[in-house]
């Protein structure tokens, strides 16, 4: 295969998924029994619903729906939500979740960097790889139980604010970052990425001139070591929603949640799209790193005359 | 037999023999819960034998029991169809099919960048109240799971020389049939396909318990189940008023680790009974 058809094929996949995820929520809210204004409306709670219809664009069926949500979603624009806050705008509830859960993801990331760099450098033993997969095996819903335990035993059930609040987020990356498997991925991964490399016959070139071995496999291993990131990042995104809905975080995967319990498409789309925007953006990343690589390992070297 | 086959064998025995006591399990759960006993109500497994009881007196081995019936046919069927999708991409790889390959890339890379659990609770929000069911979701998760396992079966029929190791076998003269079933996914892609299938296995269970004690804890009806059913996340969450409130459950948190550790302890021994030689 080709070097440059991986990143083209990143590159196009990162280009669909914002595409894709509305309209496949867009298949499925007209694939719903029943007529889409009666999930907005229903019949017997509410009364004009056609005038509601047009104002959310659902009266001129789907493919009109989804062409003015992407529209408008171009423009950050998102309506107001169905029912999870009826009639406020969901850019508005967006604007207030994104931060929380980018801290959350961001500190999450914290154990999982430490650990890939301790395997790259050689300083996670092997031995405690069993260790850490069993810890791992516990499940981010067990873990967040126990740390949303521990926090209203010492502050309340109702403690969101403050130290409190920060605690919960603290334990949720906590969870984010060691649970299913996201910590023994990263080292495991990591260290077997070297090994690998370790095994090609220009390493050994580079002990004999007195290089270090880190610094010249790094430009082979990076394009694995960034998939190997994009993918511990999706994960802990996804893990996001079952993590702050336990611990009470209120960030963009316990909106999503709040959105799917109650069937409200306004949130759940604007929600889901912010989830495809960043996977597109991680894809991009991934594909730049691969480009970029791909052209520093093909460069001629300069030549003294 | 030798010494490492006879270790395959056992762990395989045990694996087996817990999933088959989670589906028969299932298959003995009371379709609703017996009737409120207050007069039995937060006892413990010596109180009232086996399991003790909750909080409306009614005995935990019927939780234990529908919980089995939501999580085993589904979980095992999401294995399944992760082995299968695995097996496929080893499959490809060995035969040399340059088009499919690229289009599984592809499949790989769109798939892969979703994250799985928005894309479960999208599913989740497309089930009809009435048809809810962990199937579906735990097809999806097995869908949104396989770039994962494609692309190790992939990579593991490509070390094996991919095309080549398939036209070296040819010319020793055995059949298309013993060179893909017995040769490529008996001897060198088993232990990536039950491996990752044991994954998805564990997986699909923990996704019902975190999903169920989401809607448990918000009072809210599960995607995974009827209303009249209850998942094992009922223990925990009962188990979790022991934790917070001192209501006498802690039993039923015990229960329902005990449970969740039986789950992983299952993956696992899957994972050891296909170890490569």
């Amino acid at each position: 295969m080709r070097w440059w058809i991986r990143p083209l094929v990143r590159t196009l996949a990162a280009l669909l998924l914002p595409l894709i995820i509305p309209a496949i929520i867009t298949l499925i809210l007209w694939a719903l029994p029943g007529d889409p204004v009666e999930i907005v409306c229903p019949p017997e709670l509410c009364t004009g619903g056609d005038k509601l219809a047009e104002a959310r664009r659902l009266h001129a069926g789907p493919w009109f729906f989804y062409r003015w949500w992407v529209w408008d979603a171009l423009h950050l624009e998102f309506g107001t939500s169905w029912r999870v806050a009826s009639g406020f705008p969901v850019g508005a509830l967006m604007a207030e979740a994104i931060p929380a859960t980018a801290l959350l993801v961001v500190l999450a990331m914290l154990p999982v960097l430490l650990g890939a760099v301790f395997a790259a450098v050689g300083w996670a033993p092997k031995r405690a790889d069993p260790l850490l997969q069993a810890f791992g095996t516990l499940p981010a819903v067990i873990l967040s139980l126990v740390f949303a335990a521990v926090v209203e035993i010492n502050y309340g059930a109702l403690s969101y604010e403050g130290w409190p609040g920060a605690l919960r987020l603290i334990f949720g990356a906590l969870v984010l970052g060691v649970a299913d498997n996201a910590l023994a991925g990263s080292v495991i991964g990591t260290r077997s990425v070297f090994e690998a490399e370790m095994n090609q016959r220009y390493i050994g070139m580079a002990l004999l001139r007195g290089e270090t071995v880190l610094w010249n496999a790094l430009p082979n291993v990076l394009p694995a070591l960034v998939g190997q990131f994009r993918g511990r990042v999706i994960h802990l995104l996804s893990g996001a929603v079952v993590v702050e809905v336990v611990l009470g975080i209120s960030g963009l995967g316990s909106q999503l949640w709040d959105g799917t319990l109650l069937q409200d498409f306004g949130v759940v789309m604007a929600s889901a799209w912010a989830f495809a925007v960043f996977s597109s953006l991680l894809l991009m990343l991934q594909a730049l790193v691969e480009v970029g690589t791909a052209i520093y390992v093909r460069r001629a070297p300069a030549v003294p005359a | 037999m030798r010494k490492g086959t006879a270790t395959r064998v056992t762990w395989l025995v045990v694996a087996v023999t817990l999933l088959g006591s989670i589906v028969v399990a299932g298959w003995f759960a009371p379709e609703f819960l017996s009737r409120p006993n207050l007069a039995a109500r937060e006892l413990g497994p010596l109180a009232a034998p086996p399991l003790g009881t909750d909080t409306m007196g009614i005995s935990l081995v019927e939780y234990a029991l529908q919980g089995a019936n939501v999580v085993g046919v589904p979980a095992m069927m999401s294995a399944l169809l992760v082995a299968l999708l695995a097996t496929l991409a080893g499959l490809a790889r060995c035969a040399g099919v340059g088009w499919l390959d690229s289009v599984l890339a592809l499949f790989q890379e769109l798939v892969g960048a979703l994250p799985r659990l928005v894309v479960i609770l999208v599913v989740a929000i497309a089930m009809p109240p009435d048809y809810r069911s962990l199937l579906p979701i735990g097809l999806a998760w097995a869908i949104l799971s396989a770039p994962a396992a494609m692309d190790e079966a992939a990579a593991t029929a490509g070390r094996l020389g991919g095309a080549r190791f398939v036209e070296a076998l040819r010319a020793h003269g055995f059949t298309a049939m013993r060179i893909y079933v017995y040769h490529i996914v008996w001897l060198n892609l088993r232990s990536v396909i039950v491996r990752q299938g044991a994954e998805i296995l564990m997986q699909v269970v923990f996704l019902e318990i975190a999903l169920s004690y989401l809607a448990v804890s918000q009072q809210q009806p599960a995607f995974t189940h009827s209303d009249s059913v209850h998942s094992w996340a009922s223990l925990l969450y009962d188990g979790y008023t022991w934790l917070v409130a001192s209501v006498p459950m802690g039993h039923a948190m015990a229960l329902g680790l005990t449970l969740v550790a039986l789950v992983a302890f299952m993956a696992q021994s899957f994972r050891l009974s296909a170890r490569p030689r």
